[in-house]
């Protein structure tokens, strides 16, 4: 198998967590809300999915735990952030903190243990076809993930309830006064984030790498809501950027192999570079910023 | 495990005890007969194999054998950093006596504790400064990868093998280059392709690696200073053989498990307490070997073919008599230039700093 073929294959299921982390995310931002604590949700959802696993509950019963751990920490954000009217970056980030801490003591005395992943699913046909074959060999979870990317994208461009995610995250004072429950929403829509996270988390630790390791999530969740930046709040950029990470993360492993005089550090940089020059090009003039950016984000709001 | 403690714990703890520790010092330093305190600091968890679980391990065994004279403290996941001299300042505070601080990372603030405190001992794992009460502490894992070398060359069918390595440090270049070495013994043309992490701990990553060198045909992957069992368990799946350092991971591979390099470090420790006890403790540079006990080879897959095998065991025997070191020359370096001339042996501060490939790694150095 050479390189190409290699990344192909691995690049979705790389991928996945970053991508279920960030849509949620996404999700949580349009509507205005900006919720640091990805990584310790993650992390959370992992360490509960994995004791489900471990214990024989079966990988659907993990998930299913883990997004209600998810849920779980995310509202607890909600609480105090939307409820209390604390400052979200701070709030965030506590949250974080404990969904990490949580993660460690429930994960304590299963540390370094290990458990079955998920089958690979091939689909005839598709899964022969000479160097993109593997790209269609992938385990449930990813045509899952897929799934929800377009789902989402629907959501966000035909339904009310995605144009009503939109308008608290632009402009809630007017959504406000035409009667819609501003705070109720955005509960709503931080709770799918913590969801979100929280199954993102289950993948890696019962599929990816069906492993628990205290620490295992290694900052994927900060690249997740790095990633909702990169894809300036659209998920079929967000898509097109969790694939690009995955593929950047996997090629910082197999590009040394090929003898190719590339830096490793400089590959597993890349996710963050390329973040920070996004950043700066759409808050380079305010009419980008205005196009891309969420009006209200991470802004207290008072009704 | 005596004492478990993790860092959250410890500063909860640690706020009550440093209002304690103030009127119990007074009263205890007045008793002769206080079992003596020994602390360990370690960056990751505890668990049942690793890095970490050796060091509790060997210290353990001297627990066992000074029974209540000998008190154990571990304090785990400490990151290296402010916090981690912060820490090991107040195990010290509050009595310890003999401080293991478990990472290079904690070799200054280690430092300045033994520079402050003489009577107190401490041994630091895996760096180079020495004084009257500090020793480093390092096990020759090239004695060990040496010999799975070998055994890897000769259960290998493609004549590829690779290692999932965190950085590129000495110690890893160092073991490395023996596994090649020791490969090359028994197949002068084999091939030995490296993946660098570039983090200590990333299991996912691990993973990855581990898939990438599969799909190079590496059919024999060396897991260098990864502590949870990623890389084994993977190799397991993929079907190719495996093996790692400090304590065994056969249960995670039970069918592809190669061998495994483990550190038992309790005659180090044991001695270096002894000493402590006696009063008469030196600093000095301890990098441990099979000599002293501290590497061992243990769970050797039986899938090894007999002669290997007996070629192997009479190997380990001259390694440990010490007629033998697999930095023997003539030794080429990866590009092609003279590494050790015919005749001559490496000498250990050498080794320590090896930081350039033996000629079969094909595999680039990060700079």
């Amino acid at each position: 198998m050479n390189a190409i073929e290699f990344i192909l294959s691995g690049m979705l299921a790389a991928a996945t967590p970053f991508l279920l982390a960030a849509l949620g995310e996404l999700v949580a931002e349009r509507a205005g809300v900006l919720n640091l604590g990805v990584e310790g949700m993650m992390a959370l959802g992992a360490a509960l999915a994995f004791i489900v696993v471990y214990n024989g509950g079966g990988h659907f019963e993990g998930f299913i735990v883990a997004a209600l751990g998810g849920i779980f920490v995310s509202l607890l954000f909600a609480f105090v952030a939307l409820g209390l009217r604390a400052n979200q970056v701070a709030t965030g980030l506590a949250i974080g903190i404990l969904g990490a801490g949580l993660s460690a003591f429930f994960g304590k005395s299963y540390e370094s243990f290990t458990v079955t992943g998920l089958n690979q699913i091939q689909i005839p046909v598709l899964s022969n076809i000479p160097v993109v074959g593997g790209l269609f060999t992938q385990d449930c979870i990813v045509w899952l993930s897929l799934l929800a990317s377009a789902g989402l994208w629907y959501m966000f461009a035909y339904t009310k309830i995605g144009l009503l995610l939109r308008a608290v995250g632009e402009n809630p004072k007017a959504a406000q006064s035409i009667g819609y429950p501003v705070i109720a929403i955005r509960v709503g829509a931080v709770a799918f984030g913590g969801l979100m996270a929280g199954i993102a988390g289950a993948y890696a630790s019962t599929v990816y790498t069906p492993l628990w390791a205290d620490g295992m999530i290694a900052g994927r969740g900060w690249i997740a809501v790095a990633l909702v930046v990169f894809g300036t709040w659209m998920v079929g950029r967000v898509f097109l950027g969790a694939c690009l990470f995955g593929m950047l993360s996997l090629a910082g492993t197999v590009v040394q192999l090929t003898g190719l005089a590339i830096p490793s550090q400089l590959l597993a940089s890349l996710p963050y570079l390329v973040t920070i020059i996004v950043l700066g090009i759409i808050s380079s003039n305010r009419r980008l910023l205005k196009l891309n950016g969420i009006a209200s984000l991470g802004e207290t709001y008072e009704r | 495990m005596t004492n478990p403690m993790n860092r959250r714990n410890f500063i909860k703890g640690a706020t009550m005890a440093s209002v304690m520790s103030t009127l119990v010092s007074r009263a205890a330093a007045a008793t002769a007969e206080d079992p003596l305190s020994i602390a360990l600091v370690i960056p990751s968890p505890v668990a049942d194999v690793g890095w970490g679980h050796a060091l509790a391990e060997g210290l353990n065994v001297v627990k066992a054998a000074y029974g209540d004279a000998v008190q154990l403290t571990i304090v785990e996941n400490i990151y290296e950093g402010p916090d981690a001299d912060r820490i090991m300042n107040k195990i010290v505070a509050e009595g310890a006596k003999v401080l293991v601080a478990g990472s290079f990372g904690y070799q200054n603030g280690a430092m300045q504790i033994a520079r402050r405190n003489p009577d107190v001992t401490v041994l630091h794992a895996s760096g180079f400064m020495v004084a009257p009460n500090f020793s480093p502490f390092a096990a020759q894992y090239s004695q060990g990868t040496y010999l799975l070398g070998m055994a890897a060359a000769a259960v290998s069918k493609t004549g590829k093998l690779g290692s999932v390595s965190a950085f590129a440090i000495p110690e890893l270049i160092t073991s490395i280059n023996a596994f090649a070495l020791g490969a090359q013994a028994i197949n002068p043309d084999i091939e030995v392709s490296v993946v660098w992490l570039n983090s200590w701990f990333d299991p996912a990553k691990a993973q990855e690696a581990t898939k990438a060198l599969a799909a190079q045909d590496c059919d024999v992957v060396f897991s260098n200073a990864q502590d949870t069992p990623s890389v084994v368990a993977q190799c397991e799946e993929l079907g190719i053989y495996s093996f790692n350092l400090n304590s065994s991971m056969k249960t995670y591979a039970p069918k592809t498990y190669l061998g495994c390099v483990e550190t038992d470090w309790s005659p180090f420790f044991k001695a270096s307490i002894d000493a402590h006890v006696a009063n008469t403790f030196t600093g000095a540079n301890a990098f441990l070997g099979m000599a002293e006990g501290v590497v061992k080879m243990v769970d050797w897959s039986t899938d090894i073919p007999a002669d290997t095998m007996s070629q192997i065991k009479e190997t380990e025997a001259k390694i440990a008599d010490g007629s033998f070191s697999p930095f023997t020359g003539p030794i080429l370096k990866a590009d092609g230039s003279d590494g050790v001339p015919a005749g001559s042996v490496m000498t250990t501060p050498e080794v320590i700093s090896m930081d350039w490939h033996v000629k079969g790694v094909t595999t680039p150095l990060p700079n």
